[in-house]
């Protein structure tokens, strides 16, 4: 906008607006070293400056937050302990040892923090914080190809706790880590969330993250985890949107991964009406194989958003890209890959695949692979598919006597089984399976 | 039994059917033959109810009910099978998955409780062996990696299970060598009962030495221009269908 002076001034949303006066309000209580407090108003500049991306900005095209994001939820105050020790577990029978951050705070009490294997810390971030932890705060920058994500700024100025796993080298661990991300309030509720999870070399461990509310209440997640993996180190990553459908929900996953390294992440979105669930990735290391894939489902309204950049930044290592989405009504699916190779970066091996399942007239789907490629010795591929399901398979099995609502659920769940199937641990399948066999339930009747 | 009357229809602007008429009673075994394009696979279809077509008159009668306003999964359930000239291959479902959600259909319209998971595997077993289908290829995905005599015996061996009043053999035989034949054929003979009525639709006379009818149709330009014993269909392997077709026209 433009004055009758000739300057211009910075045309503000309400929600920038919230941002902007929360951040010198709460400052003095958020956790942190001077060198953090630093690090957090370098993050809030940087926001201040660019405000909520929006459609102009290129990596926010099909997510406009500015024009999405209407109010700023007051943050979360202390939850109940009652309430949220009565939610079910998210992922029953996957014996994993269960870390509960609530309204923002690793809650110790309601956490199985006991018998840790030999080699294994798990601590606070906010504690890390305070002394000034020089391992986690080197964690904290964000790695090149977060540097200017917003989300993240506004992640790093408000963050108020979260878990610190820490894996030695060569100790494999024999339980999953579970996080358990609960906003417990019946009103909506803001919460800002690092986890830090160092992997040494040679280690192995299963890393599941959920995020769920004690009531439906359109709260506002913004969670940001960061792995690094040493050489030959071994994690798998999954996580479970379980947010309200009112919710908005901000992920991003950083990722840094040594030699001869496995890393394999698997997201669900099935909850949220606002979802954006962002992952970046490095290969450091030669020789290492990365597995980075999703399910999405949406009906209703409902947007999500996938963003996912791979950076081969090391020569020989493989990466498998696979996200699938299946959306109904008026919803609508964003999925942006790109996979980018250097120079260096020879004999690279790099496949990203996405599909969209359009059930209804209204759905939509977006879709934008891209490969970045300088090397000249690589094998790398994309590929995106969006169609409606296959009028002569179901009409097969409409001819066997199979009604059309389960010849549909049959059809849906092979077509996100492809996704699906490759996750290691058996109990969160079976649970992503039941997850998705309610939501098609739901949708027919 | 099934009766079709002067049924008519179309697909897109062209009219495939013009003025078919068929009764199948009970028990009986019908052989329609006639020349590329008179409609052979149309009919099947449209007694399946596949929507591509659309029935522009007449009327189809299975044991009495008109079937053209039902869906495709209810036809099944009142009892009409179609096994399909090109099985189709479903990637991620199961077989077993696929066949016990039919057989409980199946059993949901008799008003019957779900199929007992030992029941179901004995039933499976037993079905399976009689065909030569190895359990190994029922631990693949619908049809996936079969070959075409595998998607046909298995055609077959779900029409054994599902227990169809009236069914439709769409070219069954296509595709088959000689040993896949008698099978497929021994499949079908198993289950001619004097309440199930089947109508089989072949180019070849060879299949009705194994699954011997008691009519042959000729269908040529939409309609049955000709019908007579079996030995119709020997007269067409040696002559052709050259005469039948003028007399349509």
């Amino acid at each position: 906008m433009t004055d009758t002076m000739g300057t211009t001034t910075v045309l503000r949303t309400p929600a920038e607006e919230a941002l902007l006066k929360r951040y010198p309000a709460e400052k003095a209580s958020l956790p942190g070293a001077p060198a953090v407090a630093d690090l957090r108003d370098g993050a809030f500049a940087a926001f201040e400056k660019a405000g909520l991306p929006h459609r102009r900005v290129e990596a926010w095209k099909y997510t406009d937050l500015r024009a999405n994001l209407r109010t700023i939820a007051a943050p979360a105050g202390p939850p109940d302990h009652e309430r949220v020790r009565a939610l079910p577990p998210a992922v029953p029978g996957d014996g994993a040892r269960r870390l509960v951050v609530a309204n923002g705070r690793l809650v110790p009490e309601l956490s199985d923090l006991g018998g840790l294997e030999e080699g294994v810390t798990i601590g606070s971030l906010a504690e890390a914080l305070t002394h000034a932890d020089a391992e986690v705060l080197a964690a904290l920058r964000p790695i090149p190809e977060a540097a200017d994500n917003i989300a993240l700024s506004v992640n790093t100025a408000f963050m108020t706790d979260g878990v610190v796993v820490r894996v030695a080298d060569d100790v494999a661990l024999a339980r999953p880590i579970e996080i358990t991300h609960v906003i417990d309030g019946e009103t909506a509720a803001a919460t800002a969330v690092r986890n830090v999870f160092l992997i040494g070399n040679g280690a192995s461990a299963t890393l599941i993250e959920t995020t769920e509310a004690t009531y439906a209440a359109a709260h506002q997640t913004n969670i940001v985890s960061v792995v690094t993996l040493g050489d030959e180190a071994q994690v798998d990553h999954i996580r479970l949107q379980l947010d309200p459908l009112e919710a908005v929900s901000l992920t991003t996953l950083t990722v840094e991964i040594g030699a001869k390294a496995r890393f394999e992440t698997f997201n669900a979105a099935l909850g949220a009406a606002l979802a954006r669930a962002q992952v970046y990735a490095r290969f450091n290391g030669a020789g290492s194989t990365g597995a980075f894939r999703g399910a999405t489902l949406l009906s209703g309204r409902r947007h999500a958003d996938t963003t996912l950049v791979v950076t081969h930044d090391a020569e020989g290592c493989e990466s498998r890209e696979l996200y699938k989405a299946v959306i109904d009504d008026e919803a609508k699916s964003v999925f942006q890959g790109r996979i980018n190779v250097p120079a260096h970066a020879q004999k690279t091996d790099a496949r990203m695949m996405t599909a969209s399942l359009l059930l209804s007239e209204g759905a939509e789907a977006y879709a934008k692979p891209e490969l970045e490629i300088f090397a000249d010795d690589v094998q790398c591929g994309h590929g995106a598919t969006c169609g409606a399901l296959d009028d002569d398979l179901l009409f097969y099995m409409l001819a066997r006597g199979i009604p059309k609502s389960e010849a549909e659920k049959l059809l849906i769940i092979a077509y996100l089984g492809e996704a699906i199937d490759e996750v290691h641990n058996e109990a969160v399948r079976d649970m992503l399976i039941h997850r998705i066999e309610d939501w098609l339930e739901k949708r027919v009747g | 039994m099934l009766e079709i009357k002067n049924l008519h229809a179309r697909i897109d602007d062209r009219e495939i059917l013009k003025g078919l008429d068929l009764t199948v009673n009970p028990g009986e075994v019908h052989a329609i033959m006639g020349p590329n394009g008179a409609g052979k696979s149309t009919l099947s279809y449209i007694l399946a109810g596949k929507d591509d077509y659309e029935v522009t008159e007449g009327e189809v009668l299975l044991n009495g009910v008109n079937i053209l306003e039902m869906e495709p999964n209810e036809r099944a359930t009142a009892g009409l099978f179609l096994a399909f000239q090109y099985p189709i291959e479903i990637p991620g479902v199961a077989s077993m998955t696929f066949l016990r959600a039919a057989l409980n259909a199946h059993r949901k319209a008799r008003g019957e409780g779900d199929i007992t998971t030992p029941d179901f595997m004995r039933l499976i077993k037993d079905t399976a062996a009689k065909l030569n289908i190895s359990p190994e290829m029922l631990k693949r995905p619908v049809n996936v990696g079969f070959s075409g005599g595998e998607k046909k015996r298995n055609e077959v061996m779900q029409m054994a299970l599902l227990q169809p009043s009236f069914a439709i053999l769409d070219e069954t035989d296509s595709g088959l060598d000689i040993d896949a034949l008698k099978v497929v054929a021994d499949g079908v003979n198993a289950l001619r009962s004097p309440d199930r009525s089947f109508v089989v639709i072949t180019h070849y006379q060879r299949l009705l030495n194994y699954i011997v009818p008691d009519f042959v149709h000729v269908l040529s330009a939409g309609r049955i221009v000709a019908s007579g014993g079996k030995e119709l269909a020997l007269d067409l392997e040696k002559n052709g269908y050259a005469g039948y077709v003028q007399d349509a026209a």
